[in-house]
């Protein structure tokens, strides 16, 4: 081999590893994309025809079935290798969960506090980090029109709509999860 | 005086075994066959090879009721891929190909 051959054969080896890595992070955008628009579209519905925001509390459920939706998911692919970025994007999403969760019980139980400004925020700051890490442009910009528009829009709304943004920031999601999965076929 | 090129790492496949390795955490034998597009035997051979230089590490164990071999690059590896490309990078900066 000549060093140019060399070089070429390891930047195609990286870049394939990496790829075949990243696909497999694309499950867990879409996984919880469909399920948070599913959800919110649920609730919306729900608190939109029985007048009680009472459905809220179904948002409790909405991690006790993505998590272990998620394990299911990623135990078909055990063999699957990960890298730096693969964990850090993990790590991300498994902080914005346990936030999101426990804001939301200091918020029901304890402190009130406009819990839809504080998750579309939360929500939209994950999604452009993960952006930045992948190094991908939509993915940031979708994340900070999610989180900065859902912020301003909760302060505006006052009524059930407001779930909606979860619905928009969920389909974003899941469109995030698309584009990363074609970006690294 | 240009380095000189770790004969062990001027392989086409073990060299492509290191760069699968020095890219993630650890990858198993069906990962690594996948990417390199190497035949089992001759991937095993090049592995043993690999290991014995302390390049990388094998751990042969189970998943469920299957066998499963998974690699992991050492410290040693990765300082002996790095100085590979560099002197690569060297050799490429000298017009030397």
């Amino acid at each position: 081999m000549t060093a140019s051959e060399s070089l070429a054969l390891i930047t195609e080896t990286l870049n394939n590893s990496r790829r075949a890595i990243l696909r497999n992070n694309s499950k867990g955008f879409i996984l919880w994309g469909v399920l948070l628009t599913v959800f919110s579209l649920a609730i919306y519905l729900l608190w939109h025809y029985t007048g009680s925001p009472a459905w809220n509390f179904l948002w409790f459920a909405f991690s006790a079935i993505g998590y272990p939706l998620a394990n299911v998911i990623y135990k078909k692919d055990k063999n699957a290798p990960t890298n730096e970025i693969g964990k850090a994007i993990g790590y991300i999403w498994a902080l914005f969960g346990v936030f999101s969760l426990t804001i939301s019980m200091i918020a029901v139980f304890w402190v009130p506090m406009n819990l839809f400004l504080i998750i579309i925020l939360l929500l939209g700051l994950a999604e452009s980090i993960s952006g930045v890490l992948l190094k991908n442009w939509p993915i940031i910009i979708c994340g900070f029109l999610v989180g900065v528009g859902g912020a301003v829009t909760s302060c505006l709304l006052h009524t059930e709509a407001l779930t909606l943004l979860f619905t928009l920031g969920g389909i974003l999601l899941a469109i995030t999860g698309l584009i990363v999965k074609s970006q690294y076929k | 005086m240009f380095p000189k090129l770790d004969p062990l790492l001027h392989s086409e496949l073990r060299l492509a075994v290191m760069s699968v390795l020095a890219g993630v955490d650890s990858a198993d034998f069906s990962f690594i066959k996948k990417q390199t597009g190497a035949t089992a035997g001759n991937l095993s051979v090049q592995i043993d090879k690999l290991t014995t230089a302390g390049y990388i590490t094998v751990e042969k164990g189970f998943k469920g009721k299957m066998p499963c071999t998974t690699c992991k690059i050492t410290p040693q590896g990765r300082d002996a891929f790095q100085a590979y490309v560099d002197a690569l990078k060297e050799y490429l900066s000298a017009g030397l190909d």
